[in-house]
């Protein structure tokens, strides 16, 4: 009797096809387990919402990031899109001191206008002046980097007190912060079912298939663009409100992070397969190495020796189960 | 009335003319076959049809209205739908998220999941509910053999209910049972009032399907004939001006020393215990239906697949593990899917043909160029690649003369046995009988050759003996007297001649 391919998805198919979100979340696991163990109240709820405060910047980023490395182009100037959002936001509070409730919500929203928009012009770059990716982003990086010194000069300015109150308070139990996290993954869950992201895999799978199949490439290019920026602009907020401050340099390290974050995710940077929910994962694992470093006490000589080391191991177990998946 | 028709169309590609002041024209409802050798253009007009390329001159005209086609959606729009040589399918999504692609079901905005996978399921059945095994809908397509993925491409380009459809070489990695199901399925479209053009280098398959054809030779038309009244020669004449044949093959008779010798070879699920002996200058066949393990023998002897068993290479127990080993002892590959395995498609004809071999001709590491251009000239002139400029990328050379290009990459190395899977696939005839010639000639001189082919014919021209496979074990082994296309097909099948039944 021939053997005959089960019609629905196996346990072992499904297994497979997410090998590679698999293998972060053990990496995770076990980062969280080494954690615990040199942090001992790292489960205590003021830990983690500082832990998530933290955090949330970075993650923000690399799912902003995965949403172009999905359509197989990468954005190199994420991270000083980042700081153009934390300057805006923090110079449109300088200029309203007397804002309360509501009104405290404008800068927050133009703030995220101002990623969404940076990003949409880096989608054109890409899309219509077809550039390439690196070049285009790697210029704009240096536009965005020259536009936040121009906003905020010097680092200094404050988020109302009423603000930065609000998100380190609690709701229903859990920290502001976290309730942005899970907002953030709801909208995912909803953005996911849209045609625009099935788009960005099979414009990542191959882009000249895709055009043939009749996908407006072009302008998939510029949503994940548009999109990546919104997601910045989700980043800089988040970044404001945890250091409530401006500076025009604090994005930079975020760019080769966010990647970083995506492809220890497992989201392959050919683009065409991977997921937000990985990079999120990743993120989370590249700040706790970094916690992991400090709570060990390692001279400080030797941490970002050692937090390379340990990230070129959680890209190759991570890349594991890429690697098996097209094998 | 003529449906579709196309006026003055002009193409070239920088120095090369593809196609040349093309008229063309199919009623509806017709069945137009599209033929010509590799290289005459026939893709480039598909491709001009659909939008996919733009013409220097000319119009397309649909229903006698000129059709401004800018691009895929405004073929679409007017109804035509195309599967492509080269198929356009992403490899990462699953066969359902592929069919409907780019119209995709919605629902208060996001894709309505269950709708698709129901429409998905509805359009393969089509084709599949007549075949012997089904194809999943939820497999990423690239874990599909090269046949399901064409059937898929087929799925895809019924899902939008053409009226125009275009079949560019749709057939090519199909095996008989599988070309009748959509051959079906095709003249059902007919009923319909779809029209089709077919474009097919197997002519027994253009003659069974299409009424007309449109012959294209260098990019000219150079007749348009009512089948009915054109033999096989006629049509061979009208597309590469004089006829050959494959009688002409003399395959010398093999040594008597064993190079390749395989002992218990297994890999998973794929196949059982094989076992066979090949000798110096023996071309030696893998027949059977498609997907039997033909392909996985094949890629664990290049190293490209992890085996049990024993591998005995000129007496020698070998360890290959990898492609690399495979090569460096004289195993070399001629893929049938050239896209994935065969070339570096950006890349120029002269790299690609060079690459293999470029150790033995290099001094201190360097390479002369001109002595690099001589030998692919040798190559292109030996395989009659048509090719304008060999430092042009491969991926502008036409289906058929990519292929040659691959095992003209081979020819230059010093290989002592070539594993050939499926390598005529989408070769017109011509070339064929010029990769034959070649083998032939490789032969004599000691090449060994282990052959899979999905075209029984071509089993018969050049092998000394068959293996056929079914369900990943040899069932049978034919030669000499007993090499015929009717014992292939009912060892095949595990039919013994005469009685009607599965063994
Ligand atoms: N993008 C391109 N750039 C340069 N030359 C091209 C390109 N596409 C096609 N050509 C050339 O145009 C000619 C016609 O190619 P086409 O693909 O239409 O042939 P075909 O009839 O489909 O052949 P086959 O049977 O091998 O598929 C060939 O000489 C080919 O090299
Ligand atoms: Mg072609």
């Amino acid at each position: 009797m021939e053997e005959r391919r089960a019609l629905e998805p196996t346990f072992k198919e499904r297994a497979e096809r997410h090998a590679p979100l698999l293998m972060s979340v053990v990496v995770f696991v076990l980062i969280v387990a080494v954690n615990r163990f040199l942090q001992p109240n790292f489960f205590n709820r003021f830990v983690i919402r500082s832990n998530i405060t933290t955090f949330l910047p970075l993650i923000m980023a690399a799912i902003g990031q995965t949403m172009v490395v999905l359509t197989g182009n990468i954005d190199l100037s994420l991270g000083s899109i980042i700081t153009v959002v934390n300057v805006v936001i923090i110079t449109l509070f300088g200029k309203m001191p007397e804002a309360t409730g509501l009104q405290l919500a404008i800068p927050i929203l133009v703030g995220v206008l101002v990623g969404l928009l940076a990003g949409t012009v880096n989608g054109f770059l890409i899309a219509k002046l077809r550039l390439q990716a690196v070049i285009a982003t790697f210029a704009s990086n240096l536009f965005w980097m020259g536009l936040a010194l121009a906003v905020l000069p010097v680092p200094g300015g404050s988020v109302p007190w009423d603000l930065s109150s609000f998100y380190r308070s609690w709701f229903l139990g859990l920290p502001m912060s976290v309730w942005f996290l899970l907002l953030v993954m709801v909208f995912w869950a909803l953005l996911r079912r849209t045609r625009l992201i099935r788009y960005f895999y099979a414009v990542g799978g191959n882009a000249s298939n895709a055009y043939r199949s009749g996908i407006r490439v072009e302008w998939i290019l510029i949503g994940a663009y548009a999109l990546c920026g919104f997601f910045a602009g989700l980043s800089g907020l988040a970044l404001t409100l945890d250091i409530s401050s401006g500076d025009p340099l604090v994005g930079h390290p975020l760019t080769l992070s966010s990647i970083t974050a995506v492809v220890i995710g497992g989201t392959l940077l050919s683009g065409g397969s991977g997921s937000p929910i990985g990079s999120i994962l990743g993120a989370c694992i590249l700040g706790l190495v970094r916690n992991i470093i400090f709570f060990a006490n390692v001279p400080p000589f030797y941490q970002d020796f050692i937090f390379g080391v340990v990230v070129i191991i959680a890209l190759i177990v991570s890349s594991l189960g890429a690697r098996r998946r097209t094998a | 009335m003529a449906h579709l028709r196309t006026e003055g169309i002009c193409k070239n590609f920088g120095g090369v003319r593809a196609l040349h002041n093309v008229d063309f024209s199919c009623a509806r409802g017709e069945i137009h076959a599209l033929l010509g050798a590799n290289g005459s253009g026939k893709s480039t007009l598909s491709k001009i049809i659909t939008g996919v390329v733009a013409a220097d001159r000319g119009t397309v005209y649909i229903n006698n209205r000129a059709a401004a086609i800018h691009g895929p959606n405004d073929m679409f729009a007017q109804g035509i739908s195309a599967v492509y040589q080269e198929l356009s399918l992403i490899p990462q999504l699953t066969v359902a998220e592929n069919i409907l692609l780019g119209q995709e079901p919605t629902r208060l905005g996001g894709i309505n999941s269950k709708a698709a996978w129901k429409r998905a399921a509805e359009v393969l059945q089509t084709i599949a509910a007549k075949l012997d095994s089904e194809i999943p809908l939820h497999v990423p397509v690239r874990s599909l053999s090269s046949a399901e993925q064409q059937l898929v491409e087929i799925a895809k380009a019924l899902a939008r209910e053409p009226e125009i459809l275009i079949l560019d070489e749709a057939t090519a990695s199909l095996r008989e049972k599988e070309v009748q199901v959509v051959f079906e399925e095709v003249r059902r479209l007919r009923e319909q009032g779809c029209t089709v053009i077919f474009i097919s280098h197997r002519l027994e398959e253009v003659f069974d399907l299409c009424e007309r054809a449109t012959v294209l030779r260098n990019g000219e038309v150079v007749a348009t004939v009512n089948l009915a009244e054109t033999t096989e020669q006629d049509l061979l004449r009208h597309m590469l001006g004089e006829v050959a044949s494959v009688d002409s093959l003399s395959v010398p008779a093999p040594q008597d020393r064993v190079v390749l010798e395989v002992k218990e070879l297994s890999s998973a699920s794929s196949f059982q215990r094989i076992n066979f002996q090949l000798r110096a200058g023996e071309i030696l066949g893998l027949g059977g239906l498609q997907g039997q393990g033909q392909s996985e023998v094949i890629q664990a002897i290049y190293g490209a697949r992890p085996y049990t068993g024993r591998i005995l290479f000129e007496g020698q127990e070998v360890q290959i593990h990898k492609p690399a080993a495979a090569i460096n002892s004289g195993i070399v590959l001629v893929p049938g899917d050239r896209h994935v395995e065969g070339l570096a498609l950006q890349r120029s004809v002269l790299e690609n043909v060079t690459l293999p071999s470029v150790a033995h001709r290099s001094r201190f590491g360097l390479l002369k160029m001109g002595r690099e251009e001589e030998v692919t000239a040798g190559v292109v002139e030996r395989l009659q690649v048509k090719v304008a400029d060999v430092h042009l990328p491969v991926n502008t050379l036409s289906g058929g003369n990519q292929q040659k290009a691959v095992i003209g990459k081979w020819l230059l190395t010093q290989s002592k046995v070539m594993l050939l899977d499926d390598p005529t696939k989408g070769v017109d005839v011509q070339a064929r009988l010029e990769i034959y010639r070649s083998v032939e000639e490789l032969c004599s001189q000691g090449v060994s050759f282990l052959l899979s082919s999905s075209d029984n014919k071509e089993l018969i021209a050049l092998c000394h003996r068959v293996l056929v496979m079914y369900e990943g074990q040899i069932v049978a082994e034919l030669a000499g007297e007993e090499l015929t296309e009717e014992n292939l097909v009912a060892a095949s099948m595990r039919i013994t001649p005469g009685v009607k039944g599965v063994s």
